[in-house]
């Protein structure tokens, strides 16, 4: 579209992070993730609060205080932000990724009205006059399907409703159409029907403009909705990875499979009976730093010696899927042949990877 | 919030009759003869008889006080018992003179005390430095501040005059006066505003747009910052207007406060009234004002009241 979208590369991932660790002070949040994201691919990152995914995706887009120590690799569209010198990145970040933050009330500014927080990227970096900009921010507006655009332009964040709040959030990330979108827990704040509407307004976003989206959640029934694959994250690391059917169907790490019997017993579960949950809790940050042996260990039934002697790599099981156990159960040659857990197709039926359906 | 005004306008006439009727009542508590006060020398009972009847002093207390506030629901503040002229034309000059004073000085504390806070938020090693001085300002009593600032720059420097009196130069100290005592209030709020309006999320929002540090700081913060600052400064405005009467006796200030304590000693029950109302006037206006200044800044106060 502009000069700075075409710098990025228009064939590399959209996002690709390598061995990215995050420690604020003594603490380490992140420990070598690797995950890439492609283009138009709604990759899940899911795992508990405090497993890291938060600081992953603040880190991904360049977001974290200075204070926060930042090591490993983070390409988005084949750009190094890292090796971007502070005026470059501040010109061309948010033409390469829009982020969408949890609580879209105070990710918006309070004393400015929605259009002119939108406006402003148009003014700041396309040099727009003010009723250009304005124009323009109410365009993006219905383009995140608000029916009254201009009424809703001129409200203040506290006058929307929620989800009102999270399309102008939505509308401001995809504005200078970025080949990435990272959305931290965007729907989790909403009631179910604004949910579902803004996971629609997602994937057609994501047909429309061909990005790749990064979402984080802890919603499994998001991840089936909306995800094309998924990464399972656990203290600081990723330990599983693969497309969202194969992974729901026969998840290869004892984490992820005990993530999806807690959400499995909720769908089948009889009146009474106690859900399933998976024994002890994630360790704390602090625990993992420098200690040998695999992290999920004390919680794994299928812990042997060798899980605490050594924290296993993340490394391929089956042909695209990935999973850091030693005990990692491999999962049949044809992975499309059972059906989708959701019932319903998925977004990712419509991207040809589904062969077998 | 047409309602909103006229309800806010309503309720301050309250607290301006109510001031108004304690004031009245406590100068009768002072004990003192006002007929003495003026004709101090008057050695016949019957001269200062004459007087108190002259000023309806003769009268019981509710005759006094209806006949006071039938006149000051007319809008006349009576005359004055020592200077034999109209209240409002005594305090109306001193009104100004003490406005003067009052913008010089709240101007003073917004620039000492937003830039302490202004240090204090961007340049963390000197924190504890203006902590340090903020606890100082705030422990010392304003005549203090005001007397050393006269003895240094009047006395010794010789670089403000020491004569008392109303004007430009004579402005200086007692405004840098309440400067000083007021920057800490200040200063404390900035420091709190910026600190929780640069670790919010929507600063983050800002710094994901690609916005520049001074564009966040003026477009995204400021606003935020400025909103509580408003009701201080509105606070201030009016309790200096109503008199500030330290600052105005220790630099020979010759406005509201000064006048005040003058009548006070001369048992000049109107002009002390006068002060006394004119002081609540100012002081819900100005709160008003600041409020409604506020409801422009941040729309979040532009709600109704449920």
């Amino acid at each position: 579209m502009t000069a700075a979208a075409a710098a990025a590369q228009p064939s590399a991932s959209a996002l690709e992070v390598t061995g990215l660790r995050v420690r604020y002070g003594g603490v380490t949040a992140v420990r070598g993730a690797s995950l890439r994201v492609e283009r138009g691919e709604v990759l899940a990152l899911i795992g508990e609060t405090g497993s890291g995914k938060s600081s992953l995706a603040l880190a991904a887009a360049r977001l974290l205080p200075p204070s926060a120590e930042v090591t490993g690799q983070i390409r988005i569209a084949g750009q190094d932000l890292a090796a971007l010198p502070p005026r470059e990145l501040r010109k061309r970040r948010a033409s390469l990724v829009g982020y969408i933050a949890q609580d879209a009330m105070a990710a918006l500014n309070p004393v400015q009205p929605a259009g002119r927080q939108i406006g402003e990227l148009f003014r700041v970096h396309r040099a727009m006059p003010r009723a250009a900009a304005a124009a323009q921010a109410t365009a993006e507006l219905s383009r995140v399907r608000i029916d009254r655009p201009g009424l809703v332009a001129r409200r203040f964040p506290h006058q929307l409703s929620g989800g009102m709040r999270q399309r102008v959030m939505i509308a401001m990330a995809v504005a200078m159409a970025p080949p990435l979108l990272i959305a931290d827990e965007p729907t989790t704040a909403l009631d179910v029907s604004t949910q579902a509407e803004i996971l629609a307004l997602a994937t057609g976003l994501r047909e429309e403009t061909g990005a790749g989206i990064l979402w984080i959640t802890h919603d499994m029934g998001v991840v089936a909705e909306l995800a094309d694959s998924v990464a399972v994250m656990y203290a600081g690391r990723i330990v599983e990875q693969g497309p969202v059917h194969g992974l729901f169907d026969h998840p290869c790490h004892p984490y992820t499979e005990g993530l999806l019997r807690t959400r499995r017993d909720l769908r089948a579960g009889r009146p009474g009976e106690l859900l399933y949950q998976i024994e002890g809790s994630p360790p704390v940050p602090t625990a993992t730093t420098g200690q040998a042996g695999c992290p999920f260990a004390p919680r794994c039934p299928r812990r042997t010696q060798a899980c605490d002697e050594q924290e296993p790599a993340l490394a391929a099981v089956a042909p695209g899927r990935l999973a850091a156990c030693h005990h990692a159960s491999v999962p049949p040659a044809a992975p499309g042949t059972t059906r989708r857990p959701s019932g319903a197709p998925g977004p990712a039926a419509r991207h040809g990877q589904e062969a077998t359906r | 919030m047409a309602r909103t005004l006229i309800r806010r306008v309503a309720l301050g006439l309250i607290a301006v009759l109510g001031v108004a009727v304690l004031a009245f009542l406590a100068e009768f508590v002072v004990p003192g003869d006002p007929a003495r006060a003026i004709a101090p020398r008057a050695q016949s009972a019957a001269v200062l008889q004459n007087i108190r009847v002259q000023l309806h002093l003769n009268q019981p207390l509710i005759v006094q006080f209806a006949d006071y506030f039938a006149s000051l629901f007319h809008g006349n503040l009576g005359t004055s018992y020592v200077q034999r002229q109209s209240v409002a034309s005594l305090i109306a000059p001193r009104l100004v003179t003490t406005g003067w004073l009052a913008l010089a000085g709240v101007v003073a504390e917004i620039i000492l005390g937003g830039a302490l806070g202004l240090v204090a938020t961007l340049y963390p090693r000197v924190r504890a430095a203006v902590t340090a001085v903020n606890l100082t300002l705030l422990a010392l009593p304003q005549f203090v501040v005001g007397l050393v600032l006269l003895l240094v720059f009047g006395f010794r420097l010789h670089m403000a005059p020491v004569t008392g009196g109303a004007g430009p130069a004579e402005i200086i100290l007692p405004a840098l006066t309440l400067g000083l005592v007021g920057a800490p209030w200040y200063a404390q709020i900035v420091a709190d505003q910026m600190a929780d309006s640069l670790s919010s999320a929507y600063v983050r929002t800002a710094v994901a747009k690609g916005l520049s540090d001074r564009y966040i700081l003026r477009r995204h913060v400021l606003r935020n910052v400025l909103s509580p600052a408003l009701t201080m400064i509105g606070m201030d405005l009016g309790a200096y207007l109503s008199g500030v009467v330290t600052v105005e006796v220790v630099f020979g200030w010759p406005g509201i406060g000064l006048l005040a304590v003058e009548s006070l000693q001369n048992l000049d029950r109107p002009v002390v009234m006068g002060t006394v109302i004119v002081g609540a006037v100012a002081v819900v206006f100005f709160n008003l004002l600041a409020d409604l200044v506020r409801m422009y800044v941040d729309p979040r106060t532009r709600e109704e009241p449920a």
